[in-house]
């Protein structure tokens, strides 16, 4: 196991590499600069910007320079935000992000795995039917629609919620529901099918054979095989959650980081978006990690792959 | 005693006749299909038919709800064309001295003259209301459906192209080279795409190419499964008999990948395309939403359910009308694609 994230972590850093590389030259190909304004700047105070920030030095020199920076955590001031650095910035933000996506992820798990698990077990019946035509409507109206509709309704007609801020627990209801629906739709789905599969195997015939109650049966017995495909659906779900945040965090006016990202790509703030692109994939590919580890933990039979 | 004259001839059925069989019992599916291919239709066809254009616009008609009246003005009774169109609303809010009563004169098609200013009603409806600016909403929605159908299908098939071939050499080849390039789309896999794309997009934001950078830039993200799955079918396939058959009575192996190969993976890419394309529209619509996408004067689905939720407390129907377009054909588009996946008898790939 500990070779086996080893050489995950291993495989990480060229792609890291590969991905900080990439995004410094597309940065670097974009039109306009972080000094770029409306209103002319006077070309002295410009080139004394361009020097301390050190847009004059060679590219090479601004390659490994921002690249060092980034191993060893040193960061340099932003342009859009003088006097904090990328690391402030995540700092400050991404714990809201982060917290957004947990309890979208519970709102997710809440609603997808107990419906999906009712679906399997009555198969056919109108607790199938019904729910899991539900489901296909959630995974058709997307966040960018849901969010707006839900805040219209709960926020601006009935008037129980407040429509957009992040300060009491009430205000954090609207985003994680609407970031959380599709994924429970998503879930709901997948929790059947793997469900479905399962429960049609041999062991669960002996289980009920011996007689054991059938509430037993399905949660204990088929369960921890039914829900394979929800725990590989986890990896490919936190991308999601991460741009479904830059969504909800727009409709709702969330401080997370997913809106300091497109602003920083907007005001062309090199440093701060190398950061957050490469913050974003490092916890892509942990996560992806996470989920293979606990793959391999629930199925003994990837364990000697 | 029968003779070989009696025995009815049963003329057999291809595979593919059995698909489409199965699928037109599938009702959900054959809705689907039909109402995506209405949809297409209507966006495509609608500037031949449709009386209103997505840019002429009537500011004094602005963002006017669905089925609502125009009601042309005429200062002096002679002029042929109306001077000015109001809203009903102005119309009781500042000309009618009884408003509900002329309102409804004018509804069932009276002229009626108000102090000298003739009123009459419009032969413009707008169906489905007016946008801020006036616009027919109807046609906006056409409008931004040729676009955003546009991206589904172009980048779809981008992708598709990509994948197939990717995959397909992988797979046909085999051994160390499918080993590496196979590897290569599982580190693709782990990159944060949709970052790179909202970079891509701002990094070249307003040039003249937008569109067909969207284009670019979904596609590729999106081959990666069409890859996996070609990939799987090819390797599969290539060592089954009929292919060793074939190769042993020696066709070339272009005529095997053709012949022989392309039938047999033609289903999983079907199934796979036809899903890929409302992911694909998704997409769009979320990088226009976050006002990324098509830009001005152009319009996307992803556009106008932007411009509506900006203003849906004043005006739900802007934020209504299109959500509504949109969820249906992806709710149509995914219906088919899982009915296909039926009919075609496609081992799932995803769920």
């Amino acid at each position: 196991m500990l070779r086996f994230i080893l050489i995950r972590l291993g495989q990480a850093i060229p792609i890291l590499l590969a991905i900080y590389t990439i995004t410094f030259f597309m940065v670097l190909a974009a039109p306009g600069g972080p000094f770029t304004q409306e209103r002319k700047v006077a070309p002295h105070i410009l080139e004394q910007q361009m020097e301390y920030y050190g847009f004059n030095d060679p590219l090479p020199i601004q390659f490994f320079r921002t690249l060092w920076q980034h191993i060893t955590f040193e960061f340099p001031p932003l342009t859009s935000y003088p006097g904090l650095t990328s690391k402030d910035i995540i700092v400050d933000t991404f714990p809201v992000s982060l917290e957004l996506g947990l309890l979208a992820m519970i709102v997710a798990l809440a609603i997808g795995l107990p419906v999906g698990i009712l679906a399997a077990a009555k198969k056919n019946s109108i607790l199938d039917y019904a729910p899991m035509s539900l489901a296909m409507v959630g995974i058709c109206l997307p966040t960018f629609v849901i969010g707006p509709l839900l805040s219209l309704v709960f926020g601006v007609w009935l008037g129980w919620l407040n429509i957009s801020g992040w300060f009491s627990f009430a205000d954090r209801i609207l985003p994680a529901c609407t970031l959380g629906l599709f994924y429970a739709a998503y879930i709901a789905r997948l929790t059947r099918g793997g469900m479905l599969e399962t429960l049609n195997m041999d062991y669960i015939r002996s289980a009920r054979a011996k007689g054991a109650p059938e509430f037993k049966v399905v949660i204990v017995h088929a369960l921890r095989g039914g829900i394979m495909p929800v725990v590989s659906f986890f990896g490919p779900a936190l991308a999601g959650l991460i741009s479904g945040s830059f969504v909800v965090e727009t409709i709702f006016q969330v401080p997370g980081l997913g809106r300091h990202f497109i602003q920083a790509a907007l005001s062309r703030d090199h440093s701060l978006i190398l950061s957050t692109v490469l913050f974003y994939a490092a916890l892509i590919i942990v996560a992806n990690m996470i989920v293979d580890i606990v793959q391999i933990l629930l199925n003994p039979k990837l364990r000697y792959r | 005693m029968s003779s070989l004259k009696d025995i009815e001839v049963i003329q057999a059925r291809s595979p593919w006749r059995d698909a489409w069989l199965k699928l037109g019992k599938n009702r959900l599916a054959m809705f689907g299909l039909g109402f995506f291919a209405t949809m297409v239709v209507l966006c495509y066809a609608s500037p031949l038919f449709y009386p209103h254009s997505p840019t002429s616009q009537t500011l004094s008609l602005g963002a006017t709800p669905p089925l609502s009246m125009g009601i042309e003005l005429r200062y002096d009774a002679e002029s042929e064309v109306a001077d000015e169109v109001i809203t009903v609303k102005e119309f009781a809010d500042v000309y009618a001295s009884n408003p509900e009563e002329e309102a409804l004169r004018i509804r069932n098609g009276e002229v009626i003259d108000v102090d000298g200013l003739i009123f009459s009603k419009s032969s413009q409806i707008h169906i489905l209301g007016t946008d801020g600016h006036g616009r027919d909403l109807l046609a906006r929605i056409f409008q931004g459906g040729r676009i955003s159908l546009g991206v589904g299908f172009i980048a779809t098939f981008v992708s598709l192209l990509i994948g197939v071939f990717y995959g397909a050499v992988s797979g046909y080849l085999g051994g160390n080279t499918d080993a590496i390039m196979m590897r290569l789309v599982d580190v693709l896999y782990a990159l944060p795409f949709l970052i790179f794309v909202i970079l891509l997009m701002v990094v070249f934001e307003g040039s003249d190419h937008q569109l067909l950078l969207i284009f670019l830039a979904i596609g590729a993200v999106e081959w990666l499964t069409m890859a996996r799955i070609v990939r799987g079918q090819v390797a599969n396939l290539k060592n089954q008999d009929f292919v060793e058959a074939a190769r042993a009575t020696g066709v070339q192996t272009f005529s095997i990948i053709l012949r022989h190969l392309a039938p047999n993976i033609l289903g999983p890419v079907i199934v796979y395309s036809t899903l890929l394309v409302p992911a694909v529209m998704l997409l769009e619509s979320t990088l226009s939403f976050l006002g990324l996408g098509v830009q001005p004067p152009n319009a996307s689905w992803g556009t106008l359910i932007k411009e509506g939720a900006e203003k849906m407390m004043v005006y739900p129907w802007l934020l209504f009308v299109p959500a509504t377009f949109f969820s249906f054909t992806l709710f149509a588009m995914n219906f088919l694609g899982d009915g296909l996946r039926d009919a075609l008898d496609v081992k799932s790939s995803k769920d």
